[in-house]
Formats: C-alpha cells, sequence, structure tokens
C-alpha cells in the first residue's frame, strides 16, 4: 500500500469519528440554546398574557388554542398549586398541513385578579427551529465529505512535495549495484530527516563497498596464491613426464597425480566462479538473445553428443531475451546441457523448448528420479563419476538466484529441468 | 628466437625456463616490475611473457611500457587473476594474449608460436610439419598438398599436436584447448580419445608422416 493510501485511510476513518463526536456535541449544544430561545418567548408571552388576564376578565375565557397561541382553564378552587413552569415539547396537529408538527408548550398555573386559579398553557411552533436541526445535520455531513477530499487533496500534494527526496533517494537505490565503480549520491532534501538518512545510506554503502572491494581482493589473492603453486606442481609434473623415459607404471602414476591435479585446478575455479557470482561480480549487463547461445552451444557440443550418439533437438519457434551476463548465460545453457549429455544413455535424446520466458530441457537418462532437493547443492555428484567435483548445478543454482530466475526439476521417465525468466 | 619471463614466482619462473629451453628458445628471466623495465629498455626479444602481479608495479603497467617505447615484441599476459576486466585491460593496451593459471606447458607454447607467427609472417600463416600443411585461417589441412577434410574437433586436435610436436601433451590440456573450458567430467576424456582414434587413421589414410602415440596416463604425443 503506498503511503499515501496508507495515511489517507487512517484520516478519513479518524476525521469520521472526529466529526461524529463534535456533531453530537454541536447538535446538543444549538438544540439547548434553540430551547431556551424558545422558552424565553413563551415566558415572555406568559407574563403578557396574565397581565392582560388581569386587565380583561374576558381573556379568562380561551378553553382552546385558536386565534392565540394559548388557553386558559379554570381550576377547582381550595387547592394548593405548584406555580412553576413546566417545559414540554411535543407534536400537535397543524390544520395548515394536516400533519404532526413540533411545538414547545408552557404549562404553568395562575390565579387571576380575585384569586381563583388557572392553568394556562402556552404554545410555540418549532417548525422552524427543528428545520434548522436538519440543516445543520446536512452541513454537518457536507462538512465531512468536504473535509475529506480536501485533506485527501493536500495529502496528495503534500506528501507528494514532501516526499519527493525520499523518492528520488528511493530510484538512486534501486539502480545502485555494488562494485560496479559507481558511488551513490543521496538527493539534497529541505527535510532534516531525508538529508540524515541519505547521508546514513551513503555512509552504509561507502562501507559495503569497502567490504565488497576487500572481499573481492582476497578472492583475487586467494586465486593468485592457489593457482600458481597448482601451475607450478602440474607444469613440473608434465617437464618430469616429458624428459623421462618412465616405465608404463610409473607413466600411470604420474598420470594418476596430474588427473588429481587437475581436480584440484578445477575445483578451485569453480568456487572462485561461485563466489564471484555471489559477489556479483560479473557486473557487465546485455540483452542476451538465448536462442543464439543455446544453438551455439548445441553445435559446441554435437560432437561430445554424436560420440555418445544423443540426438539433440531444439524447437526455437518463439525468442527468449534476458538481459544479463553474456558469460554468465553461457555457463548457464552449458552446464545444464552438458548435464544432459553426460548424465544421458548411449543412444539417447534431448529437447530444447525455448519459451518466450523459459528454456526447457528434457533428456532421457537414469530410470529414478533425482532428489530435486539435493541436486543444486554444493558437492552433490554421482559417486560414480569421479571425476565430477559436484558444482556444476550449484553454479546453475547461484546464476539463477543472481537474477531472479526460477529452475525446477521435474521427471516423468526423462528428467526436465526448466529454468524460468522473469518477465 | 629469444624469449623474456617476467615473474616472480622461481618455482614458475624455473619450468617455463626448462620447457622453452627444451624448444630451443634463448630465455632470459625477470623477477620484478624493475628488473623486468631493465631488460625491455635494454634487449629485443621475439616474445615477452609478462605476470600481472609483480613486486614493485603491474605487469599491465609494462605492457604500457613496452607500447610507449614502440617495441614490436609479441606479449602474453599470464595471470593468475582469470578476469574478464584484466584481459580486456591487457589487449586493450596491446597484449597479443592472454593466459591464466595454471596453464598446460603445450598451451603455452601453442600460444607464443602463434602470437610469434602473427607477429612475424602477416597473412601467410601456414605450418609445415614433414609432409603436412595447416593454414589456421582457413581452417585446411594439405597433405603431399591434397587436401585432407578433418571435422572441427579433429582440425583443432591436429593444430595443437602440430605446434607441440615431439612433446607429450596432457589429455586435459588437449581437452581444455578443443573444448574449452567444459571439460570437468571423465566423459570428455573418453571422448577425446575416440576423436585422436579417428584422426589417426585420417591421418594415415591419407600417407600422412605423423604418428600420435599415447603415453600412457598422461597423455598423447606426436612424432
Amino acid at each position: 500500500m503506498k503511503l499515501q493510501t496508507y495515511t489517507l485511510r487512517y484520516l478519513v476513518v479518524a476525521l469520521l469519528g472526529v466529526i461524529a463526536v463534535w456533531a453530537a456535541l454541536f447538535y446538543v449544544v444549538i438544540l439547548d440554546e434553540t430551547y431556551d430561545n424558545i422558552d424565553d418567548g413563551l415566558k415572555n408571552s406568559k407574563i403578557i398574557v396574565i397581565r392582560h388576564a388581569y386587565a380583561n376578565n374576558k381573556l379568562l375565557n380561551t378553553p382552546e388554542f385558536g386565534f392565540n397561541q394559548f388557553k386558559i382553564v379554570p381550576l377547582p378552587k381550595g387547592v394548593k398549586y405548584d406555580h412553576t413552569d413546566h417545559f414540554e415539547s411535543t407534536f400537535e396537529f397543524m390544520e395548515y398541513d394536516g400533519e404532526d408538527q413540533p411545538v414547545r408548550l408552557l404549562k404553568t398555573i395562575f390565579e387571576d385578579a380575585n384569586g381563583d386559579p388557572y392553568s394556562l398553557t402556552i404554545r410555540a411552533s418549532m417548525l422552524e427551529e427543528d428545520e434548522l436541526l436538519q440543516d445543520l445535520l446536512l452541513a454537518l455531513a457536507v462538512l465531512y465529505v468536504m473535509l475529506v477530499t480536501s485533506i485527501a487533496l493536500m495529502n496528495q500534494i503534500i506528501l507528494k512535495k514532501v516526499w519527493r527526496s525520499f523518492y528520488t533517494l528511493l530510484d538512486g537505490l534501486k539502480t545502485f549495484k555494488l562494485g560496479n565503480g559507481s558511488k551513490f549520491r543521496a538527493p539534497g532534501s529541505p527535510v532534516q530527516e531525508f538529508r540524515m538518512l541519505g547521508t546514513e545510506i551513503e555512509d552504509m554503502l561507502k562501507r559495503n563497498d569497502e567490504i565488497y572491494a576487500s572481499q573481492k581482493q582476497f578472492i583475487e589473492n586467494a586465486a593468485h596464491e592457489l593457482q600458481t603453486p597448482l601451475a607450478i606442481s602440474l607444469n613440473k609434473l608434465e617437464l618430469f613426464a616429458e624428459n623421462n623415459q618412465l616405465p608404463e607404471e610409473q607413466m600411470m602414476e604420474l598420470g594418476k597425480i596430474s588427473d588429481t591435479l587437475h581436480r584440484l585446478v578445477r575445483l578451485n575455479k569453480s568456487l572462485l566462479m561461485l563466489s564471484k557470482i555471489e559477489n556479483r561480480q560479473f557486473a557487465e549487463e546485455d540483452a542476451v538473445d538465448l536462442n543464439r547461445i543455446v544453438k551455439q552451444l548445441v553445435e559446441d557440443y554435437s560432437d561430445l553428443a554424436e560420440y555418445k550418439n544423443i540426438s539433440i533437438t531444439i524447437d526455437d519457434r518463439e525468442q527468449l531475451h534476458f538481459v544479463m551476463n553474456k558469460g554468465l548465460a553461457l555457463t548457464l545453457v552449458s552446464n545444464l546441457l552438458k548435464n544432459a549429455i553426460v548424465h544421458n544413455i548411449n543412444g539417447g535424446n534431448i529437447a530444447i523448448k525455448l519459451n518466450a520466458n523459459s528454456i526447457i530441457i528434457k533428456n532421457t537418462g537414469s530410470t529414478v528420479a533425482l532428489n530435486a532437493t539435493h541436486i543444486f547443492k554444493r558437492f552433490t555428484h554421482n559417486p560414480e563419476n569421479e571425476q565430477s567435483i559436484g558444482l556444476g548445478l550449484s553454479i546453475v543454482s547461484s546464476i539463477i538466484t543472481n537474477y531472479r530466475l526460477k529452475v525446477d526439476y521435474a521427471f516423468d521417465g526423462s528428467h526436465i529441468f526448466t529454468v524460468t525468466f522473469p518477465k | 628466437m629469444k624469449i623474456l619471463i617476467i615473474e616472480d614466482e622461481q618455482g614458475l619462473r624455473e619450468v617455463i625456463r626448462q620447457s622453452l629451453e627444451k624448444e630451443k628458445y634463448i630465455v632470459e628471466t625477470a623477477y620484478d616490475y624493475i628488473s623486468g623495465l631493465e631488460k625491455i629498455g635494454v634487449y629485443d626479444y621475439d616474445c615477452i611473457l609478462i605476470d600481472i602481479m609483480l613486486p614493485n608495479g603491474t605487469g599491465l603497467d609494462l605492457v604500457r611500457e613496452l607500447k610507449a617505447m614502440r617495441k614490436k615484441e609479441a606479449v602474453i599476459i599470464i595471470s593468475a587473476k582469470d578476469s574478464v576486466d584484466d584481459k580486456v585491460a591487457g589487449l586493450d593496451l596491446g597484449a597479443d594474449d592472454y593466459l591464466a593459471k595454471p596453464f598446460h606447458l603445450a598451451e603455452l607454447h601453442a600460444r607464443i608460436k602463434s602470437a610469434i607467427r602473427r607477429k612475424s609472417h602477416g597473412g601467410d600463416t601456414a605450418i609445415v610439419w614433414n609432409n603436412i600443411k595447416l593454414s589456421p585461417e582457413q581452417r585446411s589441412v594439405l597433405v603431399n598438398d591434397l587436401p585432407l577434410t578433418l571435422n572441427r574437433k579433429e582440425f583443432d586436435l591436429l593444430y595443437y599436436f602440430i605446434i607441440n610436436p615431439n612433446r607429450l601433451i596432457n589429455k586435459t590440456a588437449l581437452a581444455e584447448s578443443v573444448w574449452g573450458d567444459y571439460t570437468d567430467q571423465a566423459d570428455n576424456l573418453d571422448f577425446v580419445y575416440s576423436q585422436i582414434k579417428n584422426l589417426r587413421k585420417k591421418l594415415k589414410d591419407a600417407g600422412a608422416e605423423a604418428d600420435i602415440q599415447a603415453v600412457y596416463g598422461m597423455g598423447y604425443k606426436m612424432s
């Protein structure tokens, strides 16, 4: 979820709550104020009515609300009455619109000039006030919508502005790759936190770059240190075998030593290759034409395949291009292809299919499925083949990881390796 | 033919010197940047082998110096750093070839010979051995002036033998030179054997004066 949506989601919910509470309070206060106003008016009317009733007896004879908005009902004498004012809100039938309408009533008791008690009820229509409250509610609803919309808009604009330097930083990070010689430069920002984040990342990447460089240096030095003694022993052995007329058995023994040394050389080279891939030291990348690579490698291996009477078919109706290091692309395909040839049976076959985003290599071989969880691990190899060092498929696997590809193994009588390239 | 080896590792320096002297080259050696620079400045050679990592400087600087002096020597960089960057840098500076350690002596001879040949002969680069004439550029072979048809691998093998005559060639060296780096399987060695059998038969049928013998356990030799 994007930052904008995320904040907006909380703001909308929070605003709903705040506005609801605020509206409720506001409503109660306004209602109270409205009643207060009406009640003051009613009290005023009461004084006027009572004053007129004193002056004019006729007025006492108003048993129904009529022209006047009050009625006076005589009460039995000799009872002690409560003279306080009582207010109540109720509905009364109004003739003009044939409906019950809200009214406010004031009920009280007074004595006329003769001291006789009367009950007085004065009413006031609350129609306008009621409409006022409805309007208020509507206004609040509109206010809510307006607030949410304007906050969403401001959110959009402000966030975009405030976080601009953050997104620039993020874009910079996305394209940054360790070890290709480029330095990471954090963009400037008016926001202190982002400036700090920028410099921290810059420092961190600089440290990483240094560690990376020293690790690379270590690998190279280790390579140098190992390759040179290996070169010396191998070459000395070669010269020794060449310079001396040795009996057959001794020559065989020398041959075995030489084979073992060669195995060590391959092991060393493969381990170096693995760590180089894992350290992402194959930085140079192009759009690689995998159809061409497959064709070229099948051609390269055709003699070897012929020797084992293996037929290879390529279905390359679809084109597969992928941006990666060309050397690694070659290594990836060649290791898989070599595997398919070496672990094949005499007279077997290999079918290679190229799709827009995958390569499928299907080959005959042993009649039992391989253990899919083990084959990509280091030093897993066929014990019958002692020249194999068991790193071929783990090199495949680290190339796969490096480029976020996927490799799957399946068995349906043939062994099927599928490499899937992301789109 | 004079060759200069600039290599700091004494063991390797000596083994290369012995091997080259067997080929009747006159060999001189230097062990670091300074001694290498002295020799380059004073003498002329046909080919110079330069290690990249040297005490007191790098081999790449030496190549740079050589080019600055407008020297015409064939230069082969030998390095333990089998890295593309170094290879590209070396070849860009004007080195003729790049060989990663560890290498086979037969491979080194092949590289030296082809580098010198390219420098001295210009266009005509056919190699003649007894009654066999092999043109690497045209990838053609003539036996007694009659063309001999070989497949790609057989041609590569013959080229390797003819450039290293009378020398024991390790079977792994053969496999590597013909199949590049893809040779970590025993199958390939059997395959080399079967290809050599075919090559031998074709040479014999064409009447070539070449005999490829197996040297038990180690490899092959053509004489």
